[in-house]
């Protein structure tokens, strides 16, 4: 028996998503199916408005509510405006955020050089990064990328694309577990990479 | 160190053993394809968690439970409790098939050290093997890609780190490939953005070569101390007659190789012993962008520990392309046997000795050389179809098993 087609729409839907496989997929749209309408009809206003209502700050490309151009920490005239945080998700920006030790700004790269994914420096924000450095302000860069190979080759890439401008960059310290994501480290491993960071060579 | 437990569920033939292990030599008798290799196969996995017959782990699933448990999700589980530094242990790696699409099913492994899931690379060499088995000849007359896998799980037991940076290393290398491979098709137009920008491959050449110095620079010491103490075992071997050489040649070779040497002939050893790690990735670099313009032509990385070789050479005549058979046999029971020194002094453990059916191959003079190398180790596990093969009175010391579909029976001493 062939699925019905919306049945099988939403399960293809699904499959797309990270993390998920066909077994899951199928699960969530049959739950979706017994659920009551009030659920699914709430599933699709989230979604909507997840396009709709949020949007990317101009400056840093980290989230912010759509309609504006600055995301929440740009916009603070408390945050230091000559440090920069970079990072690979905005997810990473949270994860900061919440140890409380950390007043410069961000910008989020949406991703880390890959040619196996054909992503290169076109396809993440690094251009937009060395439009930020050019107007002079900032001093100093902190690499916050993953410790992963892709992370400490994108941010060796970065460093190397920055060298003319006579910056500081610095390099989370090694307290993260290596291979590990910043967004799942804890508070006080984060603030000790924080503070230890080191020179990039 | 040795091993006091092992308990096998769904792992090939056995549905299910237990086995306490003597702290000895045991000798495991059995007729044909009763299991004997699958147990050393089963001691040897919790060293190296990768089988040293085949590169599919779910091969060493138990087929009648997969079949039987369609759709289901079937368990082949392997724990040993071993003694090392004094103190117990259990490692614990479970092979877990789960249904995945319509009819397929995937395999996936978990590790448990000491009862926590630890990832992959921080749990090989917790406990130590070395596995001697007679197609092990393959090291030394098949492909480099044998030799380079003998090196990799060798050196893996006794250098945690290796694991991880050798698998940063092929990461980095699918990489560079993919990029090389975009910059090529980009040249010949066939498609125009795919990530391919020849600006970047200056950092994936420098990932590269920062990954594949280090195994470069573990690959000389552990080759040299390896060579070391084999060549003096095979000297006692061949009564003094031979002189054994393990020629490591690693594709980017770190050595300047003076003008008009440069097809150094195999038979002058090399001398790599003086070389800094900082040197290796310097001149690794290097060579990458020489060879820039090539690689891009050719879409893919054609240096680097990827596709190193590794020579054994007896009286300076290469064992993979003119060794005798006999020749063979007592160049690898001489490395084998190195390679348990070797582990003893990087971890001050002797490794569990695990032998398959080595003593039909060998003549009775390298039977009581075996045996007497073998004395000084802590535990040994022999196997065989013959128990006469061996020497009555060490059979008589030994600890004999008899494995029969899948049960193992200990033989009561005569007398
Ligand atoms: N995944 C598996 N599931 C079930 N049985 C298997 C599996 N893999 C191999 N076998 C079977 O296990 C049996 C034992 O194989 P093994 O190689 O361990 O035997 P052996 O005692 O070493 O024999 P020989 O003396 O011929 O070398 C064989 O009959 C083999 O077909
Ligand atoms: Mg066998
Ligand atoms: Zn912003």
């Amino acid at each position: 028996m062939l699925l019905p087609e919306p049945i099988q729409k939403l399960i293809n839907a699904f499959e797309r998503l990270p993390g998920i496989g066909p077994k899951s997929a199928s699960r969530l749209a049959f739950f979706l199916l017994r659920a009551e309408a009030s659920f699914s009809d709430d599933l699709a206003e989230a979604l909507t408005d997840l396009k709709n209502k949020v949007s990317f700050c101009e400056e840093c490309f980290n989230i912010t509510m759509a309609g504006r151009k600055l995301c929440e920490v740009c916009e603070s005239p408390e945050r230091d405006d000559d440090v920069i945080c970079i990072v690979e998700e905005a997810l990473d920006v949270l994860a900061l955020e919440r140890t409380g030790g950390y007043f410069g700004k961000y910008h989020v790269l949406h991703g880390v050089l890959s040619p196996i994914e054909g992503i290169g420096p076109e396809d993440i924000k690094i251009g937009p990064l060395v439009e930020r450095v050019k107007k002079g302000e900032i001093k100093e860069i902190i690499m916050a990328t993953n410790p992963s190979m892709e992370g400490d080759t994108t941010a060796l890439y970065i460093q190397q694309l920055l060298e003319p401008y006579n910056l500081r960059i610095t390099r989370l310290a090694r307290g993260l577990p290596v291979g590990g994501d910043l967004e799942y480290a804890d508070q006080n491993t984060l603030l000790r990479a924080l503070s230890g960071r080191q020179e990039m060579d | 160190m040795y091993l006091k437990h092992i308990s096998l569920t769904n792992f090939r033939n056995f549905t299910r053993l237990d086995l306490d292990f003597p702290r000895r030599v045991i000798v495991l008798v059995g007729s044909n394809a009763q299991g004997k290799t699958s147990l050393l196969e089963a001691v040897y996995y919790m060293a190296a968690f990768t089988s040293f017959q085949t590169h599919s782990d779910r091969q060493l699933v138990n087929f009648l439970a997969a079949r039987e448990a369609r759709k289901q999700v079937v368990v082949g589980r392997l724990v040993i409790d071993y003694q090392r530094a004094k103190s117990d242990h259990r490692l614990e790696a479970r092979l877990i098939m789960e249904p995945s699409g319509v009819n397929g099913m995937r395999l996936r492994k978990e590790v448990l050290v000491d009862e926590v899931k630890r990832p992959l690379h921080d749990s090989i060499g917790k406990f130590n093997a070395v596995i001697f088995v007679p197609q092990m000849s393959q090291i030394l007359e098949g492909s480099p890609e044998e030799r380079r896998r003998y090196l990799n799980l060798t050196i893996s037991q006794t250098n945690p780190a290796y694991v991880r940076t050798l698998s940063e290393y092929n990461q980095a290398l699918s990489q560079r490939n993919a990029l090389l491979k975009a910059l090529n098709d980009r040249r010949s137009g066939a498609s125009a953005s795919n990530g391919g920008n020849a600006q970047q491959l200056g950092v994936w050449d420098e990932a590269l070569a920062r990954l594949g110095a280090k195994i470069i620079l573990w690959r000389i010491q552990a080759v040299q101390e390896i060579e070391r103490l084999a060549a003096r075992i095979h000297h006692e071997l061949t009564r003094g007659k031979e002189v054994l050489r393990l020629s490591y040649q690693p594709a980017y070779d770190p050595l300047p190789k003076p003008q008009g040497q440069l097809g150094l002939e195999m038979d002058t050893p090399v001398d790599r012993s003086g070389l800094e790690l900082e040197d290796i990735r310097e001149g690794f670099i290097e060579s990458l962008t020489r060879l820039r313009k090539e690689e891009i032509a050719r879409g893919m990385t054609t240096i680097g520990p990827h596709r190193d070789e590794l020579r054994f050479l007896a009286n300076s005549v290469d064992l993979g392309h003119y060794g005798s058979r006999g020749q063979i046999r007592t160049a690898l029971l001489a490395v084998k046997m190195a390679e348990v020194h070797w582990m003893k002094e990087h971890t001050g453990e002797w490794p569990l000795i695990l032998l398959d059916e080595v003593m039909a191959e060998l003549d009775l003079e390298r039977r009581a050389d075996l045996i007497k190398y073998l004395g000084e180790s802590e535990q040994v596990l022999f196997t065989t179809t013959d128990l006469n093969l061996f020497p009555a009175e060490f059979a008589a010391k030994a600890v004999i098993w008899d494995l029969k579909d899948g049960n193992v029976s200990r033989r009561k001493a005569k007398g």
